[in-house]
């Protein structure tokens, strides 16, 4: 039979898998093009210590050690904008084991980068965009190794297909100093 | 205006009839089986997604497909993004973590249960939010790994926007709904 129906029907069915198969090979083939042609991206960050002063973080009634940051940090990943690259979500991220043996992971910075033409990151004397504060109030400074390590991470969004992650350069053994006073 | 069909329908007979709804019975189950199979081997309740709202802009818009996985035995990084349902609240959120906190050994934490080794507590935030989402958690302080329905694996722009325009105009649903049973029944192969 060759009505209408029939005919809408077979070029529908036609043109939704030839998509399927294009969203799929897009996705190997950017998947295949990063296993081939890693991208290469360094980076490097530097401060000095993370400063802990008492203060009110927001919401909070009370005051608490909170840490503060003060950092430069350079990084090129410009290599990582391919023709399947919609944008990057830049993090740093400090990492660190307090006293109670609590692993912590805490996003103090981030920035999204949606042109190859802004991947350079050239950040000087930034502080912290998000409060850095211990889970459970105080404790900063006490921890097993007494030190924290900041790490440049990023999120590869694709137009299509597989979301991806790495890090691009890492800073171990930033010290805890705890002030009284601001 | 429906005489030929009509006419159709009565020459088929009422065994065709049987066997048209029973295609569109199995159409419907398998389709059903393969949501849940997909649920059962990525380990989420709902392995597909619609972004509904705008907070994680610009990385993922309205209308935006995600696939979801969510295996048992991997902690949630930070800079994932999660899709995650607090108890009273009924839309699911797709928002990043952006702290984590790993339990080592047990610990009492203000507010929360005693905590046990391998537990995590989660803090997340919209790309496009200027603040945290402690606002959004009901009363909690943290997420934790029972709030989680999955962890944003894969990403595929615009097609999610038939749910939304079914959502915004019921009608849309229904009449298609009729239309393809309709079809279902009359169609003659």
């Amino acid at each position: 039979m060759h009505s209408l129906f029939t005919r809408i029907n077979n070029v529908s069915a036609l043109l939704s898998s030839c998509v399927m198969s294009l969203v799929i090979a897009i996705t190997l083939a950017s998947l295949l093009q990063e296993a081939i042609f890693p991208p290469q991206v360094d980076g490097q960050i530097s401060m000095r210590a993370t400063m802990v002063y008492q203060a009110k973080a927001y919401r909070q009634k009370r005051k608490q050690e909170m840490g503060f940051l003060n950092f430069n940090m350079t990084a090129d990943l410009s290599p990582l904008f391919t023709w399947n690259t919609k944008q990057l979500f830049v993090s740093l991220e400090a990492e660190y084991e307090n006293i109670k043996g609590v692993n912590n992971t805490i996003v103090l910075w981030d920035r999204i980068v949606r042109r190859p033409e802004d991947a350079k990151v050239n950040v000087v004397g930034a502080r912290n965009k998000y409060a850095f504060k211990e889970v459970g109030g105080k404790g900063f400074g006490k921890g097993v190794a007494g030190n924290a390590s900041y790490a440049l991470k990023y999120n590869l969004m694709p137009y299509m297909g597989v979301l991806r992650y790495g890090e691009v350069t890492r800073l171990s053994n930033v010290p805890f100093e705890v002030r009284e006073e601001l | 205006m429906f005489t030929e069909e009509l006419k159709t329908f009565r020459r088929l007979g009422f065994r065709h009839v049987l066997l048209q709804v029973l295609n569109f019975a199995s159409v419907i189950a398998s389709g059903l089986m393969i949501w849940k199979g997909l649920g059962l081997v990525t380990n989420t309740e709902s392995p597909i997604v619609v972004v509904l709202s705008g907070s994680m802009e610009p990385a993922f818009y309205r209308g935006d497909l995600l696939f979801l996985t969510n295996p048992p035995h991997e902690r949630y990084h930070t800079g994932d993004i999660t899709v995650y349902r607090i108890p009273g609240a009924d839309i699911p959120i797709v928002h990043r973590v952006m702290e984590t906190h790993d339990v080592s050994s047990p610990i009492k934490i203000s507010g929360l249960a005693l905590k046990q080794p391998g537990e995590q507590l989660l803090l997340t935030k919209g790309d496009n939010n200027h603040i945290d989402d402690i606002d959004l958690y009901q009363g909690l302080d943290w997420l934790e790994r029972k709030h989680i329905v999955g962890k944003v694996r894969g990403f595929l722009p615009y097609v999610g926007y038939v749910t939304i325009a079914m959502n915004d105009f019921p009608q849309l649903k229904y009449a298609l709904l009729g239309v393809l049973g309709l079809l279902a029944l009359i169609q003659r192969e």
